[in-house]
């Protein structure tokens, strides 16, 4: 099964919304800036997240993260 | 310009020079040192600072120190006899009628003045008198079944003090009787 | 036949004469010789640089010792979310800009309060106002002003928990209702306001401060970091203190400034707020905007479950961010939920700052769960009661990844209201109304955003040779009866009577660290730790007598009743004072000690263990006025094994009272960040008369993870009450609420509402959906 890597840390996860979860928990400088890079912004996520129902600013990071994190075998 | 203050707390008389605009509770806290008298809030709202001047209920931050000048002021300090607690101090202990106990020193000495004005009261009354006071940890009806309780100590206190006289009639009631031959 | 001889009895607190006799020492009545009184200089812009601040003037003064403001500070921040360092945002003093109405920005000490006072007239102070703002949904836009400048959007802390799949949960059920709530804010109320008295000694270097706090540790190391001190050069102490209710966790300017200027000055400081301050720029119960999504099966069983906050933090962190979390959580308790989701957002604004009110999170969540729940529930045809019994959880119960319900009584308490309220209540009057609310409240947290490498709690017990003994702890007694509690635990422990211990607690120099009263911690976390250490004593006791009787190893042997004994032949046993003779004899003389530590390890992340139940509220509505009357209330809790009867009941009365307060008139109006009602003459609190009649049924159960089986009892019931009395409400006259507060006018604008709607006909606010479809 594919596991994924997190873009800024060690942190792996099976799943690219698990992904984004982890993500978007942390909130040092090199995570937030990271996300710039990708044309997006911390803070944006965060609203998309908590003010509608669903899950709109994870499913939009990990969209992001399908196509940029790196696939690991090892555990 | 300063004005005398003659005062009487807990039995023992004081003589004071102070500014007009001193408050009982200053004069209380800060200039006899009697820390048990509480303030809670700055607009009378509270009765924490509640003393009793002459058999009333008053709150020490609403009179001004030269307004009692000549009378007799009791704070908590002076409710206790020695190392005897007064009843009403018992039965807030045996009732957790008190938490953080900030308050209690106020509403003790509101409920002595109020117990000896009224020493049977319903818990409704006990509500109305007790109105005034805040207490955020109690919740207020435990203060008041200890109020109830206290006064049915103090009832029984007094009933027991009322004892000695009634027995001493006994005895001339028994040789009156012997006297005159009547019967047993 | 209780197997207790004091745990489980009624016990008169031990700090009884001293608060009825007046002699009870709160930090308030301290002072020291050749002490100083200081004052703080508030801002009166809720955002505004400043541009400079003048003192010479109030310096001229006669009587004024010392002015200081931020460049005078040693400038360290500090913060109680110390893992994350940016959210150590605490400062003694403003130095670039002020964040609220009343951030202080100087400081000064005089020979009286009243000269400070006057002092802090004559500094000039230049500002430049900024744009301000104040709630969490305007703080969050792109465009709203910074209140700190490294927190884009204001976003302070966020928090996620999601278990299960939501989403298929919502396809899958057969109600799916949408609910958005404002809770307001509300003041702890503590009858001592902030204070404090530093002194500090030049020879040594150290400080000690008296303070009204709820953890003189935390005191201890916020001041090691403001003060850039090490944290064992300072000595905090706890004298008694009037009131806490979660609003004085944090360490406030009050003591820092008293430690500056002291250190400063080389005298005594000490600063008291006045209640206006207390009012305006202590740490209150957060604001906060919340929406609820609850799909349900037709039998009203809970398919999934969505929760979203905006909290409105205020200018700082505090315990905020816990209180975040926590709101995330204690909403689904005590229910079984298979799919969850919560995303918080605690936003900065330019208001004095939301923390952990007793109740933490549970309040304001619970409140809109539990209306949430009852609508639901009167829409699918199903019984207030029976739809919390569906959904309640058993023993066991796990909420993956967050928390385990080990004793769990929620059930058995659900009978046993069932039972009592037809016995209570058998005819409800016109206008009144039957409302519920259950609920579940951690027993201390497992979480360590303190970052503190101690155990959580500790305690050192000393027997001394004629048998009294020493109890030491950082605990804190801030008036919910824990000395009391400590005491009957070590009792218990010892086999000897309350009578023979004297605590030493709340001084972090000669006592064993604890986190303090915080999150109804303090029985379980610091009662294991004293059960631990006074077990390890009565060990060495049993061991000796084990010695002298020479019975058969096989025997169990009991300490009680100030003897240890054969628990199968209690005549055959050997007094405890001898004993403690004995064993300090048999140990070089060397005192009989014994120190305890307690931290939970895989208990999940919010607490070992959950006190939880069930309320019942009966009021009555006034249809002309809008008056709501609280009449009665009903609470079966199971608080495992309570320790003190007496102070569980005191602790559920109050925490009812302030939460009844919530549900009816306790509020913080603020007009652009400043607060309208700052004294008890606005400020309305609960008074006695409007104070219902409350019977209490408990349901025992045991806990394993406390001590005794002990497990929390009485924060839980805060939660429950506003909620309760706004389900009576609604089963009363069918008014629905979407805040918290219901005075007359809302009331009346409800029922109007409710009358409009039974006219036109107009269906329920939800989507039902066949199953299938």
């Amino acid at each position: 099964m594919p596991n994924y890597r997190c873009p800024m840390c060690r942190k792996i996860c099976s799943e690219h919304l698990d992904l984004a979860r982890h993500y978007l928990g942390q909130t040092d400088k090199k995570h937030k800036d990271w996300l710039k890079t990708q044309g997006l912004s911390y803070a944006s996520l965060i609203k998309a997240q908590v003010t509608e129902f669903g899950n709109k600013g994870y499913q939009a990071l990990a969209d992001v993260l399908k196509k940029t994190a790196t696939e690991v075998t090892e555990v | 310009m300063k004005r005398e203050l003659n005062i009487a707390v807990n039995g023992e008389s004081y003589n004071f020079f102070i500014e007009p605009k001193t408050l009982l509770v200053q004069v209380i806290r800060e200039m006899l040192g009697m820390k048990g008298t509480h303030q809670a809030c700055d607009s009378s709202s509270c009765a924490a600072c509640t003393v009793i001047i002459e058999g009333k209920a008053v709150k020490s931050c609403s009179i001004l120190a030269l307004q009692v000048n000549g009378k007799e002021v009791t704070t908590i300090e002076g409710l206790a006899d020695g190392t005897n607690l007064h009843p009403i101090q018992q039965a807030f202990i045996d009732n957790w009628a008190f938490q953080c106990g900030f308050c209690t020193s106020g509403q003790i000495m509101a409920a002595k003045a109020f117990l000896d004005e009224n020493p049977n009261p319903t818990r409704e009354e006990i509500q109305m008198q007790m109105d005034g006071h805040i207490c955020r940890c109690t919740g207020h009806n435990m203060i008041n079944e200890a109020i109830q309780d206290a006064a049915k100590r103090l009832q029984s206190r007094d009933a027991a003090k009322r004892l000695p006289a009634q027995k001493k009639l006994q005895p001339q009631k028994w040789a009156q009787t012997a006297k005159s031959g009547k019967g047993a | 036949m209780s197997e207790f001889s004091i745990i489980g009895k009624p016990t008169p607190n031990v700090d009884g004469p001293a608060k009825v006799t007046g002699e009870a020492a709160y930090t308030i009545d301290m002072t020291l010789p050749n002490m100083l009184y200081g004052k703080l200089l508030r801002s009166p812009y809720p955002h505004a640089k400043i541009l400079s601040i003048d003192t010479s003037k109030a310096e001229e003064f006669p009587g004024v010792k010392l002015i200081i403001t931020g460049k005078d500070t040693p400038g360290g921040k500090w913060g109680l979310w110390r893992r994350f360092r940016e959210l150590s945002d605490q400062q003694a003093l403003a130095t670039d800009k002020v964040r609220f109405i009343g951030d202080p920005l100087a400081a000064v000490a005089a020979t009286t309060e009243e000269i400070a006072e006057k002092a802090l007239d004559l500094i000039e102070v230049e500002y430049e106002p900024l744009p301000a703002v104040y709630d969490p949904i305007e703080a969050i836009k792109d465009d709203a002003p910074m209140v700190h400048e490294d927190f884009p959007s204001n976003i302070n802390a966020t928090r996620h928990i999601e278990w299960g799949d939501v989403d298929k949960g919502f396809a899958e059920a057969d109600y799916v209702r949408e609910d958005r709530f404002v809770l307001e804010a509300a003041h702890p109320c503590a009858m001592e306001v902030h204070n404090t008295l530093a002194s500090y000694d030049k020879g040594t270097g150290r400080l000690t401060v008296w303070t009204s706090t709820g953890s003189p540790y935390f005191v201890q190391q916020n001041l090691a970091e403001a003060l850039k001190l090490r944290e064992g050069d300072i000595r905090v102490i706890k004298p008694h203190v009037g009131g806490h209710y979660g609003g004085k966790n944090s360490t406030m300017p009050d003591c820092v400034n008293a430690a500056i200027l002291s250190m400063k000055t080389g005298r005594p400081v000490k600063i008291v707020f006045n209640r206006d301050e207390e009012f305006t720029t202590t740490e209150h119960r957060t604001a906060q905007h919340m929406a609820l999504k609850l799909g349900l099966k037709k039998d009203g069983t809970i398919v999934a479950f969505e929760a979203k906050t905006i909290t409105n933090g205020g200018a700082f962190t505090g315990l905020g961010a816990t209180t975040l979390y926590l709101t995330g959580t204690f909403i689904t308790m005590p229910y079984k939920v298979p799919n969850y989701r919560f995303d918080g957002v605690r936003a900065y604004t330019n208001i004095v700052w939301g923390t952990s009110i007793r109740g933490f999170g549970a309040v304001p969540s619970k409140y809109c769960a539990e209306t949430q729940l009852e609508r639901a529930a009167h829409d699918l045809g199903i019984d207030s009661l029976e739809i919390r019994r569906i959904n309640a959880v058993a023993p066991g119960y796990e909420a993956p990844g967050q928390y385990k319900f080990e004793s769990c009584g929620i059930q058995a308490c659900i009978e046993k209201m069932a039972v009592r309220v037809k016995e209570k209540w058998p005819k409800v009057e016109k206008d009144a109304g039957i409302g519920y609310c259950a609920f579940a409240y951690m027993s201390g947290g497992i979480f360590n955003w303190i970052d503190t490498p101690y155990a959580y709690s500790s305690a050192h017990v000393k027997v001394n040779f004629d048998g009294t003994v020493d109890l030491y702890s950082q605990a804190a007694d801030v008036g919910q009866g824990h000395n009391t509690v400590a005491a009957m635990i070590c009792a218990e422990e010892l086999g000897i009577g309350i009578e023979d211990i004297r605590l030493h607690m709340g001084d972090t120099a000669h006592a064993y660290t604890d986190l303090g009263a915080w999150g109804s911690r303090e029985t379980l976390m610091n009662g294991n730790a004293i059960k631990d250490a006074a077990g390890q004593i009565k060990q060495k006791l049993i061991d000796i007598a084990r010695l002298k009787l020479g019975e058969n190893i096989a025997y169990d042997l009991v300490a009680k009743n100030k003897r240890v004994y054969l628990e199968l032949r209690p005549e055959r046993g050997l007094s405890y004072y001898d004993l403690v003779k004995d064993a300090i004899r048999a140990n070089d003389g060397v005192p009989l000690t014994g120190t305890g530590h307690y931290t939970p390890h895989n208990k999940g992340m919010i607490s070992p263990a959950y006190g939880m139940g069930i309320m019942a509220i009966k009021a009555k509505v006034d249809r002309e006025t809008g008056h709501v009357e609280a009449q009665d209330v009903l609470v079966v809790h199971d608080s495992g094994q309570i320790i003190n009867p007496l102070g569980a009941r005191g602790q559920v009365e109050g925490s009812i009272h302030m939460g009844l307060g919530y549900g009816l008139c306790e509020e913080m109006p603020m007009d652009q960040g400043m607060l309208l009602n700052p004294e008890f003459v606005d400020y309305k609190i609960i008074r006695t008369r409007d104070m219902p009649e409350i019977e209490i049924l408990d349901v025992p159960t045991y806990e394993p993870n406390g001590p005794f089986g002990a497990k929390e009892a009485a924060e839980a019931t805060i939660a429950p009450a506003a909620p309760a009395l706004a389900n009576a409400v609604y089963q009363a006259c069918g008014a629905e609420f979407f805040s918290n507060v219901l005075k007359p006018e809302k009331v009346l604008k409800a029922i109007k509402e409710k009358e409009k709607k039974d006219k036109e006909g107009a269906k329920p606010k939800t989507t039902s959906k066949a199953k299938g479809k």
